[in-house]
């Protein structure tokens, strides 16, 4: 709301210089409405109230009098009032003295010096009296006072300076920075305020100067050399350095010969002056208007502090042998003046390479030579390489050379582009070929480079033992004794080569599998007819039959045929190899008139055939062969360019010793007499203890059944058929008891009459194909098959005999 | 040092100007003057640990080497008549003001004769030989 104002208050008056004076006034609260201030005022007791003269000139809310409402000596009696619209208020009156309230400004324009007199240093400070508005009014006289302290302490030191408008201090500490102040007074009234500050430092030239420091002394070239040296801390004015030295054994002292031209605070000795193995005393003094002041000793054997220039003339070259990798040669030169060639100075270099966006140089120490050859940077990439070097006994490094950047051109060699070319397109090719092949006959592929490992099926047999059990217990399952053949079944032992014309042959008993290499051919022969041989073992017999694989084997003749023949023991020993499915046929053949018996028949102890059996449970074939130890038959394998079986005829005993002793070393491996299921792989399939034997051929996935020499059609692929055994086999249905082999039934004898044309097909399958593995050949089968069971626990071919007749 | 009254220039200059025969003289008179001493110091410092104790030894026996390589190479046959009184003469007062010496001097006078001698000689090998390397 509105009211009245507030009360105003005078806050105070004063006079600069007694003439004049002024009052200003505090305004109370407003009202709310424009208020008006007017002052009054009433001299000693009179009753006369006047208005202020003057509002403005002392700024607002103040009143001026000026000299000729300035009565000295007068008191004043002040009021001052507040008026608005709605009503007034006056403020309690003040009763001024003029004289009492003078104070003037303060002086201004205060300045300092500081000035050397008499050896002393003192302040000099100067200011001006306060301005006034009427500079008329010029004979006041002021009285001064000052005050000073140093800048970083609290305490103020006053100096009464009376009327005059400068001073002089003196007791001043020298370096320090002090602040000064001035302030003034009349005659009455009070003093003014101080003056603003004002700061100066006291120079330090008070004191004598520091002590310098000798940094150091180097020679560049071992031949002059130089001491330079640091001025004291505190500087003062003028300051003389000399330098003095003394030698060693000397009393003499001596001056710098040249402080000029190594530079400011430094001394030069040239050649006259410089002396080797010998130690200088060196000593700086600097002097000045207070004193001087003498560094510490510096003894300096020139020898030792010899520091060279870095080298010069950093050049490269890029060198390209003939026949080798690009090299980079760096070469360089010793600084200008070290005398390198009289042999006084011995620079020995260093120099450091990193690659330009590297961290770490890599420092290579080069020796007294001043090139260097860099074998191992890489193409492409920026070096930067700096050398230095330093005197090979004694002295320091020098400063690295300025920096020199390599780098080394990319050879893009296109020979090498195109051996990367031609390596890549081949690979590519070599892929898609192989992977061709793979999408075809992959499954064939794999199975002609691991060809799975077929496993006996013969049903009855464990095949749980055949799987773990070992040689013994299977062929005790089936009824075999004394397998492998112990020392006395030499006797028994047939060995028989299976001679073959192409490069397949393998030679079974010195090789393993795989080589081929010529056998010596089977021959049959008419051996002593002693042996009980079975009926089939004939060799007439074999000799019909062998005329059916004769034709098959026509095409194989080996060379050693005649060698065998005349060799041959009475063992023989053939193996047939049964190989997987799609390998190859095991072909044994009648070779020629001869015919080889029965081997079973012929065995003189009645031993049990010894069956061999493929060592792995899977065999799908299996291919027993029994040895007859003393048949002469002969079997003559025919030979096929294909794998056959291999097998040694073994021509007596004594011969064959060497031969049993592989044989038995390659059944060894396996446990039994294995055929091998590997491509290729004519296994040494010899079972010297054979009595009869009975040779599988091939066990028939649908039945598990041992194809005893079984000759099959041909249609079958799986089968192999050893062509032109003249054997009799019999194919056996069952196993039972472990230890007996049921014989099928005679659904073989058809196949006799048909054998005749397998052969010959395959014969000429033979011819035909004789690269390719799978073929399969036929074998007669026996036209019986019979189920015998035998107490010996092996099967008679004997019985099958009639078949071929 | 014991050998500081002998006369050998004192900068590159004054070694150039001296011929070839005296350098050498004075090179061998230098090898010459430290053999005793050091075979003393090995001698009277046997407390020393064995690797210092050897280093010392393979010094000594440096020293012996090199004067007579020097020697040799120089063609002299041997300290030869006229070098071998003086030598022997002033040997014996070297090797006692050797013997006052104290260690750290004697390291220090060795140290720097054995520099001289290396200068000298490459003085002189640059001067033979100037091919190689100089």
């Amino acid at each position: 709301g509105q009211s009245y104002p507030g009360k105003p208050k005078i806050v105070r008056c004063r006079s600069l210089e007694k003439e004049t004076f002024s009052c200003w006034w505090k305004p109370g609260s407003d009202g709310g409405i424009p208020t008006n201030y007017t002052l009054f005022y009433s001299k000693d007791s009179e009753e006369n109230i006047y208005e202020c003269p003057d509002y403005r000139t002392s700024g607002s809310n103040s009143c001026y009098f000026d000299k000729n409402h300035t009565n000295p000596w007068t008191i004043y009696n002040i009021t001052v009032m507040a008026m608005n619209d709605i009503g007034s208020n006056s403020s309690d009156p003040l009763l001024v003295d003029a004289t009492s309230i003078v104070q003037p400004d303060a002086p201004v324009n205060l300045s300092l010096e500081t000035k050397t007199s008499d050896n002393t240093m003192y302040l000099w400070a100067k200011w001006s009296p306060p301005p006034l508005a009427d500079a008329s009014s010029n004979s006041h006289v002021y009285h001064y006072e000052l005050q000073l302290k140093p800048e970083e302490k609290e305490e103020w030191e006053t100096i009464s300076v009376g009327v005059q408008t400068q001073y002089k201090v003196s007791r001043l500490q020298a370096g320090v920075t002090y602040v000064v102040q001035v302030r003034c007074m009349l005659d009455l009234g009070e003093w003014s305020e101080w003056s603003t500050e004002q700061t100066i430092q006291i120079p330090s030239e008070w004191s004598p100067p520091a002590k310098p420091t000798i940094i150091k002394c180097r020679s560049p070239e071992k031949e002059t050399f130089t001491c330079w040296w640091k001025p004291g801390s505190e500087g003062g004015h003028p300051t003389n350095y000399t330098l003095l030295y003394t030698k060693e054994g000397e009393e003499q002292v001596y001056e710098c010969p040249d402080y000029r031209t190594a530079g400011p605070n430094s001394c030069y000795f040239d050649k006259k002056h410089t002396s080797f193995w010998t130690i200088y005393n060196i000593t700086v003094r600097a002097t000045n208007e207070m004193g001087s002041n003498i560094s510490d000793p510096h003894y300096v054997d020139v020898t030792y502090i010899v520091q060279p220039d870095p080298p010069v003339n950093v050049t490269l070259e890029l060198k390209k042998p003939m026949n080798r990798k690009p090299y980079l040669v760096l070469t360089w030169s010793p600084p200008p003046l070290a005398d390198v060639r009289s042999g006084w100075l011995t620079l020995e270099y260093e120099l450091r390479l990193k690659p330009e966006e590297g961290e770490e140089w890599e420092t290579i120490f080069v020796g007294q030579q001043t090139q260097y050859k860099m074998f191992s940077l890489n193409p492409g990439k920026k070096y930067i390489v700096q050398i230095h070097c330093k005197p090979d006994h004694h002295g320091s490094w020098s400063e690295w050379s300025s920096e020199k950047y390599i780098q080394i051109p990319t050879e893009f060699r296109v020979k090498d582009m195109i051996v990367w070319i031609v390596v890549g397109v081949l690979s590519s090719l070599i892929c898609l070929i192989m992977s061709w092949t793979m999408v075809l006959k992959g499954y064939r592929m794999i199975a002609f480079i691991l060809p799975p490992v077929p496993g006996p099926k013969i049903k009855g047999i464990d095949t749980h033992l055949l799987e773990t059990g070992k040689s013994e217990e299977l062929l005790s399952a089936l009824g075999c004794h004394g397998f492998p053949p112990t020392s006395d079944c030499e006797e028994l032992l047939i060995e028989y080569l299976e001679v073959e014309d192409s490069e397949d042959q393998q030679l079974m008993p010195s090789h393993g599998n795989g080589h081929p290499s010529k056998h010596t051919k089977m021959i049959p022969k008419e051996t002593d007819s002693d042996s009980g041989r079975g009926s089939c073992d004939s060799p007439s017999l074999l000799s019909e039959k062998c005329r059916e694989c004769r034709s098959l084997l026509s095409t194989l003749q080996t060379k050693d045929i005649s060698d065998v023949q005349e060799n041959k023991g009475g063992k023989r020993s053939w193996e047939t190899q049964c190989i997987a499915s799609e390998q190859k046929i095991l072909l044994c053949n009648n070779e020629s008139t001869k015919s080889s018996t029965w081997p079973t028949a012929q065995l003189p102890n009645n031993q049990p055939p010894m069956f061999a059996y493929h060592s792995t449970v899977d065999a799908q074939k299996i291919t027993l062969i029994t040895t007859n130890v003393n048949t002469a038959p002969v079997l003559v394998e025919n030979e096929e360019e294909h794998q056959y079986p291999t097998t040694e005829t073994v021509h007596n005993n004594m011969e064959n010793q060497r031969e049993m002793e592989n044989l038995r070393s390659k059944s060894d491996q396996t446990t039994m007499q294995v055929k091998l299921s590997r491509p290729n792989d004519k296994s040494p399939f010899l079972n010297p203890k054979v009595m009869d034997y009975v040779e599988v051929h091939k066990v028939r996935h649908e039945e598990p059944a041992v194809l005893l020499k079984h000759k099959e059609n041909c249609g079958k692929t799986k089968k192999y058929t050893v062509p032109g055994t003249s054997k009799e086999y019999t194919k056996v249905s069952t196993v039972v008891d472990h230890n007996i082999l049921v014989l099928m039934p005679d659904t073989c004898i058809q196949h006799t009459s048909v054998s005749q044309e397998p052969a010959m097909e395959t014969s000429t399958n033979l011819q035909q194909g004789q690269a390719e593995k799978n073929k399969s050949y036929c074998l007669t089968a026996p036209s019986e098959c019979k189920k015998e069971t035998n107490g010996s626990e092996y099967m008679d071919p004997s019985s099958f005999l009639p078949s071929f007749k | 040092c014991h050998t500081s009254g002998m006369l050998t220039p004192n900068g590159k200059e004054y070694a150039q100007k001296i011929p070839r025969e005296e350098l050498t003289h004075l090179i061998l008179k230098l090898l010459q003057a430290w053999k005793e001493p050091l075979s003393n110091f090995n001698q009277h410092h046997q407390e020393l640990p064995d690797d210092s104790l050897s280093k010392a030894k393979q010094i000594s026996n440096m020293v012996h080497e090199l004067k007579a390589g020097v020697e040799k190479s120089m063609g002299i046959i041997s300290n030869s008549l006229n070098g071998l009184t003086s030598s022997e003469a002033g040997g014996l007062s070297i090797s006692n003001e050797a013997n006052m010496m104290s260690d750290s001097d004697f390291l220090h006078c060795f140290r720097r004769d054995s520099n001289k001698v290396q200068s000298y000689l490459k003085i002189l090998k640059c001067r033979i030989m100037p091919e190689n390397s100089c």
